[in-house]
């Protein structure tokens, strides 16, 4: 059974990262944001919470897509290694304490470029495919 | 109850190791627990820390005050913590002293599990600890009491009922038993097989034994007795008198036949006649010179003794017999049997007497007469010897018989007897024939006793049988020794013929009735 399991965990990470074999993660900023280089815990504080502003003082806002989509899980399985069904569980432990998930959602891909050019304070990841000129490159994710 | 009896040792004992025991397992117990109850104290605290972790990481990580304290609130309503804290800027080399005894846990990231967020110390209330450790203790040592008392309790009913009762009672018959009867020990209920019934067999063996050796002792006492009463019996009942004693004379034993003896001799009893009873002896130095030569030669010492007598009438002569006996242990007795031989001295007395002496008159005869005067003559004592002849004496005999001539003869005798003194020896030498020897006598006296003799030998004699007065006359012949004869037979021829002298004159002569041999031989030459 152990082995069937392992064969089937195996074959969806597979099928999950069919899209972006080839297509890294990275954490984008607005172009005009002065932080050039994060790495991977001041990432973690934003988008878990610990803290809502940049290492330089400013403020931040996390932006991803709305719902549960293979980006946003290959996102936080190689960030902090946890499925997104843990990371629920994990802002809902914390909402008892009057926390609320900070990060901004949105409808799409698009919608989510959209707001990161347009909001200075915003962050966000994208696939290394997906990344412009208008945004900027601070971390990048490693499979 | 018996103060070193057996139950009260053993409860003592019993009673003693409960408590001992009792204390050193309660305080063995107490500490173990106290560690066990540390050791749990800090497993729980683990699985708090186990229970809390998560969130307090999370707390930590996202330094939310509220979540932190919301931790600790729940950690500190265990009543085994007495103090947790949450330290989000705690790291390794962190200043803060830690409390004592208190658990440092390390607290990570949720996100990045090498990423230390801070530090959850949890400290222990040790007090709470250390009441339940010996409120533990103290239930135990109730337990514990109480099963030492029970077990003691139940140990010594056992004890009591199962060794020393039987024991008791084992006691109580074995006072009762006299050794050598037939009464044995009972064995208890239910230890035929126990130690105690081993020991009661072996009693009763014993018993058993006893009684065989008292009864073989029994009847070897009774043939003892029966032998000492056969002894006694032959002792008591022996007619010879026996006399036990030291060799200092006093007496130890003797026999109904000695104290006979003694109260013949009209002697009062006593405890010592000295050795060998030689005060009753007449003659002492005799009988200590036969028992010391015998002894001397380790002989038994035997003679013939006359004894002392108060009583005049009684003369009691003896066979001695005087044993020297040496016991085993070294001690030294005398054993004197006596013989009563008074009885054959008596009978040898009177044939000595018949031999010399003459039956009708009481005078010595002729036989002894001889020897009287040839002792005489051996000594070389001068003496006369007077050769005395009855005149007339036939015809009397014949006229009136024997008897009257006995008479006569006695009659005679008497008048003789009266006539002479101490020292002289009257003998009838035979028929109607006297000797008389006078000692150390002159012719002169010679003559004076013979005119004495004559005179009264001639007074006449009633015959109340024939009524009739008949008298006798003397013829008297007499020698000298040494001075006429030597020897005794012509000393008596000497004097046979001067009395035939007279005889033959009397005719002539009516009033010569004397004739000394002296004058005959004189006459003769």
């Amino acid at each position: 059974m152990k082995t069937l399991y392992a064969i089937l965990i195996l074959f969806s990470f597979l099928a999950g990262s069919y899209a972006y074999a080839n297509d890294q993660l990275v954490v984008v900023v607005n172009k005009n944001n002065p932080i050039e280089k994060m790495n991977k815990s001041e990432v973690i504080d934003l988008f878990m919470g610990k803290y809502v502003a940049f290492p330089n003082g400013e403020k931040a806002t996390p932006v991803e897509m709305e719902g549960e989509n293979l980006t946003k899980q290959a996102f936080y399985e190689q960030l902090v290694g946890m499925s997104l069904s843990r990371i629920n569980a994990y802002w809902s432990r914390i909402r008892f304490s009057g926390r609320t998930r900070s990060s901004i959602q949105q409808n799409n891909e698009d919608d989510l470029m959209v707001y990161i050019n347009n909001t200075e304070s915003a962050i966000g990841y994208i696939p290394r495919s997906k990344v412009t000129d208008d945004v900027k490159v601070v971390f990048e994710l490693n499979e | 109850m018996n103060k070193s009896g057996l139950i009260i040792r053993l409860a003592v004992v019993v009673v003693f190791t409960a408590i001992c025991a009792g204390v050193v397992i309660t305080q063995l117990f107490n500490r173990i627990t106290y560690l066990n109850e540390l050791a749990l104290s800090e497993q729980k605290i683990q699985q708090l820390h186990n229970t809390v972790f998560a969130t307090a990481s999370i707390a930590t990580y996202l330094q939310d005050e509220e979540l932190i304290q919301e931790v600790i609130n729940g950690l500190n309503s265990n009543d085994i913590v007495q103090n947790a804290q949450i330290y989000t800027d705690w790291d390794t080399d962190h200043t803060i002293t830690k409390p004592a005894n208190s658990t440092v846990f390390a607290l990570y990231s949720p996100f990045e599990v090498t990423r230390k967020v801070g530090a959850l110390i949890i400290t222990p209330n040790v007090e709470h600890i250390k009441e339940r450790a010996e409120q533990i203790g103290r239930d135990n040592t109730i337990v514990l009491a109480l099963q030492a008392s029970i077990v003691s309790f139940i140990t010594l009913i056992v004890a009591y009922f199962v060794i020393t009762k039987p024991i008791l009672r084992i006691g109580h018959g074995l006072h009762h038993i006299e050794p050598g009867n037939r009464d044995r020990v009972k064995l208890p209920e239910y230890h035929t097989e126990s130690e105690l019934g081993l020991l009661v067999s072996d009693i009763n063996s014993l018993l058993d034994k006893a009684e065989q050796q008292i009864e073989q002792e029994r009847a070897l006492r009774s043939e003892v007795e029966l032998l000492e009463k056969r002894f006694r019996m032959l002792f008591e009942n022996s007619t010879a008198p026996i006399v036990l004693m030291e060799p200092k004379g006093n007496i130890l034993l003797y026999n109904n036949a000695f104290l006979g003896l003694v109260n013949k001799l009209n002697i009062p009893f006593k405890k010592n006649f000295g050795s060998y009873l030689k005060h009753l002896f007449l003659d002492e130095k005799l009988l200590d010179n036969t028992v010391q030569a015998a002894f001397n030669n380790d002989e038994t010492a035997t003679g013939e003794f006359k004894l002392h007598s108060n009583n005049s009438d009684i003369t009691v002569w003896v066979q001695a017999v005087i044993t020297s006996t040496v016991t085993n242990d070294y001690k030294e007795y005398y054993q004197v049997t006596l013989h009563d031989i008074s009885k054959r001295k008596q009978q040898l007395e009177i044939l000595d007497h018949k031999a010399n002496y003459d039956q009708l008159t009481q005078l010595f005869n002729r036989h002894a007469a001889e020897i009287k005067i040839q002792g005489f003559i051996d000594k070389r004592q001068p003496f006369a010897l007077l050769l005395l002849d009855l005149n007339d004496f036939k015809p009397i005999n014949d006229i009136y018989g024997h008897d009257a001539g006995d008479e006569i003869l006695i009659h005679v005798t008497g008048q003789l007897t009266a006539s002479l003194r101490k020292q002289d020896i009257l003998s009838r030498w035979g028929g109607d024939e006297f000797v008389i020897l006078l000692p150390n006598v002159t012719p002169d006296i010679v003559d004076k006793i013979a005119i004495k003799l004559y005179d009264k030998a001639s007074k006449s004699y009633f015959l109340k049988e024939h009524d009739k007065s008949v008298g006798v006359t003397l013829s008297i012949g007499v020698s000298f020794f040494p001075d006429d004869k030597e020897t005794l037979h012509t000393l008596v021829k000497g004097a046979d013929q001067a009395m035939y002298e007279i005889k033959r004159n009397k005719v002539t002569h009516p009033e010569i009735y004397i004739k000394h041999y002296a004058n005959l031989s004189h006459k003769l030459i």
